[in-house]
């Protein structure tokens, strides 16, 4: 009864644990232990990567993910990182009203000059 | 920046090398000139663009880094005393064989492995590294087989140099006045018959 359960959750391992039950058992426990910790970690990794692409995306206009964060929270606008991740993607022209309502509210960035000249705010 | 390709006979198999298995579709073809550039501020911005940390689709699973080309990678500078002390080291396995280059012998050796080294050092450690370092073409000179594509200058961000120390700025003073009597007395009686005088 408990062996095939074990071996339910072992389909696709490798060599010996998918079949061999002391090795599965084994296998098995470990499997659901990291699967317990990584619905933990998925939810931190998540964010870092929404955190990630935010970043990239308004660096493309000028302005990095810290101030662009601060330029947001001052203008008390309640859009998450995933949303904002998602829009920095798929909908560039209104993320890029964001970006400048957060460089209008918080102009914390060096404008980036091609001369090389640079004067920080 | 389109060059003849006749400079090329030589390594354009090396240039081209693997290009086959990059997927090209959709990536740009971004030009970093290495002349007067730092070398660990351009390679961490080369390591930058070549991960594709600078596009909003980053994804750290799949590898959509734009295909970087460095020119001059002979004139590419770095502060200090770098330039004799730096040294490469490398253990060949054999005991008591660790072979050390200095930097200037690096550079008059193969330019190009100073900054793909730098650069190699920068990326995570993980699958996708082999694959960036496809993606990455070095040439020691400023002409490179790629005229036909449309290439992409990168503008590095500009750079915050702080101001001289005192003591270097004393030695650069000395310098400029040695530079400018320099040819007027060369010889050191001359000097000393001055100063007697």
């Amino acid at each position: 009864m408990n062996k095939d359960k074990i071996f339910k959750l072992a389909k696709g391992f490798r060599g010996r644990a998918k079949n061999c039950i002391r090795i599965a058992r084994e296998r098995v426990e470990k499997a659901l232990q990291y699967s317990y910790r990584d619905r933990r970690n998925k939810k931190r990794d998540m964010r870092s990567l929404w955190i990630e692409r935010i970043n990239a995306g308004t660096r493309l206009h000028g302005v990095n993910y810290g101030n662009f964060m601060h330029g947001l929270m001052k203008e008390n606008i309640q859009l998450n990182r995933k949303v904002l991740s998602e829009l920095s993607m798929h909908e560039p022209y209104s993320f890029k009203a964001l970006v400048d309502i957060s460089r209008n509210a918080f102009p914390g960035n060096k404008i980036p000059k091609k001369d090389g000249s640079s004067i920080v705010a | 920046m389109a060059a003849a390709a006749q400079p090329f006979k030589g390594n354009i198999k090396k240039a081209l090398a693997g290009l086959r298995r990059i997927n090209l579709e959709g990536l740009r073809w971004r030009v970093f000139d290495a002349k007067g550039q730092i070398l660990g501020r351009l390679a961490s911005q080369i390591a930058t663009v070549v991960q594709g940390k600078d596009k909003p689709t980053y994804a750290p699973h799949q590898e959509d880094g734009d295909m970087c080309i460095v020119l001059n990678a002979k004139d590419v500078c770095v502060t200090g005393r770098k330039m004799t002390h730096k040294f490469y080291r490398w253990h060949t396995g054999y005991v008591g064989n660790l072979k050390e280059r200095s930097l200037k012998d690096q550079l008059a050796k193969d330019p190009t492995e100073v900054i793909r080294k730098a650069v190699l050092r920068m990326l995570p450690r993980n699958r996708l590294r082999d694959d960036r370092d496809r993606k990455l073409r070095i040439f020691a000179g400023n002409e490179h087989p790629f005229g036909d594509r449309p290439l992409e200058p990168y503008m590095m961000p500009p750079r915050n140099v702080r101001e001289i120390r005192p003591r270097a700025r004393r030695a650069l003073i000395r310098a400029q006045k040695k530079a400018e009597q320099g040819p007027s007395t060369p010889t050191k009686k001359d000097k000393a018959a001055e100063a007697t005088a």
